[in-house]
């Protein structure tokens, strides 16, 4: 059923989208005797939620996984068809675009769950006990060490804004960001930072657009690429994959703003009426629970709210203490970002200010 | 003496309890329903404002650009419906065509826009199978490109509205619950307290010595009042009725008395010479009987004087001895038995009681009698004592006594175990009688080697004796 109104979703989509949405699945079959299968929807990128799911299946052996990855936007569509149908997507959505989970839980697609894990959360990552936050991962710059001189290393949004207009034509073509049309998460972040500081962003804006700033899908794209050194800097990344990515490639640097920090939780949401709801409360349980928090800070998203920042990465001591974290609140505020008139005018505003006045001439040159 | 428990029907506390707890419940419910009521009002207006200046500040951002009308929904707005942060919240803007510009196209007020008369408006509804608070703003619009009315709808679940009620009504209701306990513990100390003298006289009727028909006196609430009266008219209807029969008993003895001496003359005169053995005999047991009756005759006189002067003549400070003495002469006859060792016993310190000489003495000669009459074999001993606080008469024989078992009855009237021997058993019933009367006793001490007692005793008069 999911597959036939993914199809027909597929008709709708941009060939750009078509592309990138091959869905990866993932099956994690139990060790021991069936008990059932935990059907995971997810935006989170499948190393990252490796350790997680086996580390998972070792405390409940019984339980196989079907792991179903992907884009954040497509993840949506898929939910929010399937919540109008009430055919419930899965067990389990997993998506760093809270915004969109928010609005999913706002339209009654989402089934409430309390636990004593639930209760640990904090209020800034709770919605009616329907959408929750199980990480806290900050929106970082990446830089290839290689490419960017020490000296020129960007620590705030202004430095950064600076540094592409002084430096012009060395960083022309070499800056990515996502491309907020595709991601959802991209968007999220995009319009925070519109709200943080209006001034900012606008000259940050115009300096990428300037500096003819590369947009792409996802984190993992941009991440390779300033890896190789085809781009030098990347903007907005989330600092979990960052991180992961810069433990791989020695030569990629990661920075954490000292001017503010957009900190997001990925949210987590049990589909109203899913089959195995119980399955996908057991996994939700896991991810909040010490155990699940401990892998997470180990071996798959790297930040915490309270503890210091892993090593090796640039910025304040602990973001917490520090004040720049400015967490994006899992609430009602997140529905102004999913209101459509206001997406559509934001996106076209980006997409005027970055890719068209980023006239095609320059980079056919 | 204690009566018979009655047939109780629900008893005056009961009965106000029980109604006062039902006016208190009932009154209760009212004031929680009120509570409820009041909350939901409060609660509503609480949030309605929230939702009003939410579509308020989206309506405000309504734009026209470039000839387009726009919506920059504020994030304000969303934040200020977020404090009611468990509630899901839904909008639409309608522009100036009654299109959808944005939000949830099938969201509706429930009164149709074009019918409302206020720019603003806050109405309960059902959306998405929940029941919402729907609140609508209305924008004017006189641009060139752009005129007419744009509308903006928002409605919020009723979560945080429930809560603040429930919060509220269960706070009023701990309030009413603990006020109604307290009404009815003081309900329940002012009925007990209401009801005392009731309670009072009801003691003081019970406490009350049989032979007292005296009215009663006892300081009542005027609502007791007639029921008081009652009690004093009938109790005086009685003391007539008794004064009369003992009158009536008085006049019957002495009417009796005058044949029956003149009846004892003629038997003496009539002598024993010329009657046969048989004959004898029989004038014997006539004159017995005839001695006997007219001592019986005497004893109901001595009996109606006793009752008579115990609630006629003034009692003074008489010395026990000096009664006790005159008493024991008059009892003990001249032609008593020359064998029979008789003594009487008095301290010193001649104890007084306050009482009349007459009628103890009447006691006294009574008891005194009846130990020479029932009880003395060889030995009659009249005693006075006194104690601290009570004076004694004590007359002692060294017959066989009255059997414990026998003592209660020996003090009734004309009860005796010994009728057979011409007993008329009036002599204790007056010895008790005039006992009760000085607020005394008479009790007897079981035999034991020396014999068998009779006491009467008499609290001790405590002022100066004249």
């Amino acid at each position: 059923m999911i597959r036939v109104s993914f199809a027909l979703l597929m008709v709708g989509l941009t060939a750009a989208q078509a592309l990138a949405a091959e869905s990866n699945k993932t099956l994690f079959p139990a060790v021991q005797p069936d008990a059932g299968t935990l059907t995971i929807y997810s935006t989170t990128d499948l190393a990252a939620i490796k350790p997680l799911i086996e580390d998972f299946q070792k405390s409940s052996p019984d339980v196989s996984i079907d792991y179903n990855e992907y884009l954040t936007n497509e993840l949506n569509a898929l939910a929010s068809e399937a919540c109008r149908k009430q055919e419930p997507l899965g067990d389990l959505l997993l998506s760093s675009s809270v915004d969109q989970l928010l609005k999913l839980a706002n339209d009654g697609c989402a089934a409430a769950h309390t636990s004593p894990e639930t209760l640990r959360v904090a209020d800034w990552a709770n919605w009616r006990d329907e959408v929750f936050g199980f990480t806290y991962e900050p929106a970082v710059f990446v830089y290839n060490r290689s490419k960017v001189p020490p000296a020129e290393v960007p620590r705030t949004h202004v430095e950064l804004a600076d540094l592409l207009r002084e430096r012009l034509d060395y960083y022309r073509g070499r800056v990515g960001t996502y491309d907020i049309r595709l991601s959802g998460i991209g968007y999220l972040l995009a319009f925070n930072d519109a709200r943080q500081t209006t001034t900012v962003f606008g000259r940050l804006l115009e300096s990428m657009a300037r500096a003819s700033a590369v947009a792409r899908c996802c984190t993992g794209e941009i991440l390779e690429e300033v890896a190789k050194g085809n781009l030098y800097i990347g903007y907005n990344m989330l600092g979990s994959y960052a991180y992961d990515a810069a433990q791989r490639h020695p030569e990629l640097g990661v920075v954490v703003p000292r001017d503010y920090t957009l900190v997001l939780s990925r949210g987590a949401l049990i589909p109203k009426g899913a089959q195995r709801a119980d399955l996908g409360a057991r996994f939700l349980d896991y991810l909040l629970s010490e155990r699940g928090q401990s892998v997470a800070r180990t071996n798959a998203f790297y930040f915490t709210e309270s503890g210091e920042l892993p090593p090796g990465v640039d910025g304040p001591q602990n973001l917490k203490e520090s004040g720049v974290a400015q967490p994006i609140r899992i609430g009602p505020a997140l529905l102004a970002v999913q209101d459509r008139a206001q997406r559509q005018r934001f996106i076209e505003d980006w997409s005027q200010s970055l890719i068209e006045l980023n006239s095609p001439a320059w980079t056919r040159e | 003496m204690r009566p018979e428990p009655l047939q109780h029907g629900p008893s005056l506390f009961g009965r106000l309890a029980r109604r006062i707890s039902f006016v208190l419940f009932i009154g209760a419910a009212l004031l929680v329903t009120a509570a409820w009521y009041y909350a939901e009002t409060a609660a509503n207006k609480a949030y309605d404002r929230l939702l009003v200046g939410a579509a308020l500040q989206m309506a405000e951002s309504l734009s026209v650009e470039d000839g387009i009308l726009t919506a920059r929904l504020p994030t304000s707005a969303f934040e200020l419906l977020g404090l009611a942060d468990r509630d899901r919240i839904f909008y639409r803007v309608i522009d100036t065509h009654g299109q959808t510009l944005t939000g949830y196209d099938d969201l509706k007020t429930p009164t149709p826009l074009e019918r409302a008369q206020d720019p603003l408006s806050v109405e309960e509804g059902v959306y998405k199978d929940e029941p919402v608070r729907i609140a609508h703003a209305t924008r004017i619009l006189a641009d060139p490109a752009v005129s007419g009315r744009a509308y903006v709808i928002v409605a919020q679940t009723n979560e945080a509205r429930l809560a603040l009620t429930r919060e509220l009504t269960l706070r009023a209701t701990i309030l009413v619950f603990i006020m109604s306990l307290l009404a009815f513990a003081g309900a329940m100390l002012a009925i007990r307290y209401a009801l005392q003298p009731v309670e009072q006289l009801g003691t003081e009727v019970r406490g009350r010595d049989p032979h007292d028909l005296t009215p009663v006196t006892v300081d009542v609430p005027r609502e007791l009042d007639p029921f008081v009266s009652s009690i004093n008219h009938f109790m005086g209807r009685l003391n007539e009725r008794v004064d009369l029969l003992q009158r009536f008993i008085a006049d019957a003895a002495h009417q009796i008395r005058t044949p029956l001496t003149a009846l004892t003359a003629q038997i003496d005169l009539l002598g024993t010479g010329k009657l046969d053995k048989a004959g004898r005999q029989h004038f014997n047991r006539v004159k017995e009987r005839t001695s006997e009756l007219s001592r019986l005759t005497n004893q109901l006189l001595s009996h109606a004087m006793v009752i008579h002067r115990a609630d006629s003549v003034q009692q003074e400070p008489i010395s026990l001895v000096d009664v006790a003495r005159r008493a024991y002469r008059v009892a003990i006859p001249v032609t008593v038995d020359p064998d029979i060792v008789i003594s009487f016993e008095a301290p010193d310190d001649r104890p007084f009681v306050l009482g009349d000489a007459v009628s103890l003495r009447e006691a006294i000669v009574n008891v005194i009698d009846n130990a020479l009459r029932h009880g003395t074999d060889q030995r009659l001993e009249v005693r006075v004592r006194a104690t601290g606080t009570q004076a004694f008469v004590e007359v002692e024989d060294d017959g066989p006594g009255i059997p414990p078992e026998s003592w209660e009855k020996a003090t009734q009237r004309f009860a005796t175990s010994k009728s057979h021997e011409g007993s008329s058993g009036l002599g204790f019933a007056i010895a008790q009688e005039v006992a009760n009367a000085h607020g005394g006793t008479l009790s007897f001490r079981a035999r034991d080697e020396k014999g068998f007692t009779v006491v009467l005793t008499l609290p001790l008069y405590k002022g100066v004796a004249k």
